[in-house]
Order: C-alpha cells, then sequence, then structure tokens
C-alpha cells in the first residue's frame, strides 16, 4: 500500500463512498418513528385493540426498517466486495 | 413474608453473574481482543469435496454448518412433542407445552388472517418462522463466530506472532488469539449464523414467493394468471383497459421485487447484528456486548415474525384474487 496512486484512490473513494450511502439509513429511523406514532395514538385512543394494533405496529415497523438496511447493505457491499 | 425476602437476599445468580465477570477481566487482561475482519461471502472450512452438475463444486461452508445445527434441533423439538403427545394425551408441561403454546399462537395468526386457506398456509409459514427463529438465535450462543480455525492469510508480522497454546487435541494445538497488537490474526469461525449467508435468504425468500405462485394457482386456477397480465377490460373499456393492464405488468415486476426485499431484508438486519457484535466485543471486552446481545435477540424474534407474516400476507392476498374485497 506504498506509493501506489490506483489503490490509494480506490481505498479513497471506497471510504468515501461508504460513508455516503450510510446516509441513507436516516429515512429508516424517520420511518419507524412514524409507524410509531401512529401505533401509539391508535392505542390512545382505544385501548382495547392493543392487540391488533401492536401487530401492525410490528408490520409497520419492518416494511420502513427494509429500505435503511438496503442502504446499509450497499455501504457494506461497497466497503467489502468491490 | 419473611423467608422470601431473605431468600432474595441470599440470591445466587448475582453472584455468578459477578464472578463472570471478574473472571472475563482477568481473562481479557491476559489475551486481549484483536479487531475482528469482516467478511461478507460465507467462508469455506473444507476445500472443494465433490463436484454437482449445474451449480459447480461443492465445498462445506461455516453457514451450511449452523443451518444443520438449527435443522437438529427442530427435529428433536418436534420428537419431544410427538412423544409428550403420545404419552400424555392432552396435559403437556415444560418444553412440548412452550411450544404448543407458540404454535397455537401461531396458528390464531393465521387464521385471523387467511381465513379458509389457514390449514394450507400455515405449515409454510410456521416453518419458515421456526426456522429463521433458530438460526437467527444462534448468534447468541457463545462460541458461534469465535471458535475456529486460524486463518493462515490474514495473520500479518507473522514472525512477531506468539499464539499460546492452550491445549493439545490429538495432533492439532488449541491456541488462544489474541495478545500483542502488532500481529494480527483472524479466525476463521468453525459455525456463523446461516441469515448472514445470502444463499440462505434469498433460496428462503424465493421458496416463500414461488410457494405463494402455487398456493395462488391452486385456490383460483386459471384466473389468477389474471393478476399478472389483465386483458379482461383491455378491450371493452379501452381507457381502463390500458391502466388495468400496465397495473398488472407492474404486479409481475413486483414479484420480483418481493424476493430481493424479502433476502436483503433478514439478511441486512441480521448481518449488520453481528458485525456490531463483533466490533463492541473487541472494543469493549467487558460486559459491553450483553446489552447488543439483548438488542439482537429482540432482532431475531422480529425478523423471524416478519418474514413468516409477510409470507402469510401474500399468501393470503393470493388466495383472495384480484380485485375482491378482503374482508379483515
Amino acid at each position: 500500500m506504498e506509493g501506489n496512486i490506483v489503490e490509494a484512490a480506490t481505498i479513497f473513494g471506497k471510504l468515501i463512498g461508504a460513508g455516503l450511502a450510510a446516509v441513507g439509513v436516516l429515512g429508516g429511523g424517520i420511518g419507524v418513528g412514524l409507524s410509531a406514532l401512529g401505533a401509539v395514538q391508535g392505542m390512545a385512543r382505544n385501548p382495547e385493540v392493543t392487540g391488533t394494533i401492536q401487530t401492525n405496529m410490528i408490520l409497520g415497523f419492518a416494511f420502513a426498517e427494509a429500505t435503511s438496511i438496503y442502504a446499509l447493505v450497499v455501504a457494506l457491499l461497497i466497503l467489502f466486495v468491490f | 413474608m419473611n423467608e422470601t425476602k431473605t431468600r432474595w437476599r441470599w440470591g445466587t445468580n448475582r453472584w455468578i453473574i459477578l464472578g463472570l465477570i471478574i473472571l472475563s477481566v482477568f481473562l481479557t487482561g491476559l489475551y486481549p481482543p484483536l479487531r475482528p475482519h469482516v467478511q461478507l461471502p460465507a467462508e469455506q472450512l473444507t476445500g472443494p469435496l465433490f463436484t454437482l452438475p449445474v451449480v459447480g463444486e461443492f465445498s462445506l461452508s461455516n453457514t451450511i454448518v449452523a443451518t444443520l445445527i438449527a435443522d437438529l434441533v427442530l427435529i428433536a423439538l418436534a420428537l419431544l412433542v410427538r412423544g409428550a403427545v403420545g404419552k400424555g394425551g392432552l396435559s403437556l408441561s415444560g418444553i412440548p407445552a412452550a411450544v404448543g403454546a407458540m404454535v397455537e399462537a401461531l396458528y390464531s395468526l393465521t387464521e385471523s388472517t387467511a381465513g379458509k386457506w389457514a390449514k394450507t398456509i400455515f405449515p409454510w409459514m410456521a416453518t419458515i418462522v421456526l426456522l429463521v427463529l433458530v438460526v437467527n438465535w444462534t448468534e447468541l450462543i457463545p462460541g458461534v463466530d469465535s471458535i475456529g480455525l486460524l486463518n493462515e492469510d490474514h495473520i500479518e508480522n507473522r514472525e512477531a506472532c506468539t499464539f499460546d497454546t492452550l491445549f493439545l487435541l490429538g495432533r492439532t494445538e488449541v491456541v488462544a488469539v489474541g495478545g500483542d497488537h502488532e500481529c494480527s490474526a483472524g479466525v476463521v469461525p468453525f459455525v456463523r449464523v446461516a441469515s448472514t449467508d445470502l444463499n440462505f435468504t434469498v433460496a428462503l425468500a424465493i421458496i416463500s414467493v414461488v410457494a405463494t405462485q402455487v398456493i395462488g394457482l391452486r385456490a383460483l386456477g386459471g384466473g389468477y394468471t389474471v393478476k399478472f397480465m389483465n386483458t379482461r377490460t383491455l378491450f371493452t373499456r379501452p381507457m381502463f383497459g390500458v391502466i388495468d393492464f400496465v397495473v398488472s405488468i407492474l404486479e409481475a415486476i413486483l414479484e420480483a421485487v418481493k424476493i430481493l426485499s424479502f433476502s436483503f431484508r433478514l439478511f441486512g438486519n441480521i448481518f449488520a447484528g453481528s458485525v456490531l457484535l463483533f466490533v463492541i466485543g473487541s472494543l469493549i471486552p467487558v460486559f459491553a456486548q450483553s446489552a447488543v446481545l439483548l438488542f439482537e435477540w429482540f432482532v431475531g424474534i422480529i425478523q423471524a415474525i416478519v418474514f413468516g407474516m409477510l409470507t402469510l400476507i401474500f399468501m393470503s392476498l393470493a388466495t383472495a384474487g384480484h380485485g375482491e374485497a378482503e374482508a379483515h
């Protein structure tokens, strides 16, 4: 790793690319928060259907998390595979 | 009231935990952990064993070992429950009762979503949930991802590396990797969590999506393909017919995206979790990993349930047909 400009540029690009790709994880956090917001509001209005609301909250949570996981996987791919 | 108070004061579990923490402080003083080497594809434990016609060379990888262990656990659980049901009738206790409660919870979930087709859909969904659950929970067992073969390719500074031999197994030395930081060595674990291998997750996703199509065909017959090629209203009402047609083509693309989405959701969650365990385990060796282990336990359950529930929902949508109102 000494003096090879192409190798150094590749590693530099890799690290910056992975850092930029990980910014996409932000959307997942907002999505999960919105899902929990809806669930808690629903539970406050109607406490007796808490079980159904909880199940659907977990479902919405998984869908919202999926996109941020895609961003994380892209970052990991850039770091470890390319 | 008095004896419960004294029993709580002289409880033994806290002293066991304290003893383990002190033991770990000593051990990390002797063998400080090294920075882990993270690799996306699963590591092969042996050389190529035999050659398959289409797939190519087959060698044993550590995720296959983990899948086999999960299979053995599930089969043992099933045989245990079968033995208990055969002897005792309807009253179970202990492990068979817990498994029975879980199966009952899954079945009531299936019934509430699928209605008539619950008996067909339930085996798919329950198998996926139980298999993914057991596979995800193997990363909590100490020794998984940490005990393995010394990776000769990743030893830098070979002359400065002296590993302490712990004991001899036959003619193989068992060494403890750790110590000086000029020497950095990697370990190929014997068992690696199967969900961190894309082969496992993509295979499960393909099985799930293909089974959905089969169940849809079985329920609706040839009418199921209308979902993907909607030419019913193409000639009667041309404007809406074209829109319907385009929407149905999009649905076909969505099925392929479902495979990607299923596999990457499970893979990303569990891989990120295991990398987090490695890194925090090597940064703060004492007790900090326990918080991450608790979080990973939770994530394991959620990912298993989500995989199963999404399979359930897509299957019940497939049996309900296109354009009908589902009475949820």
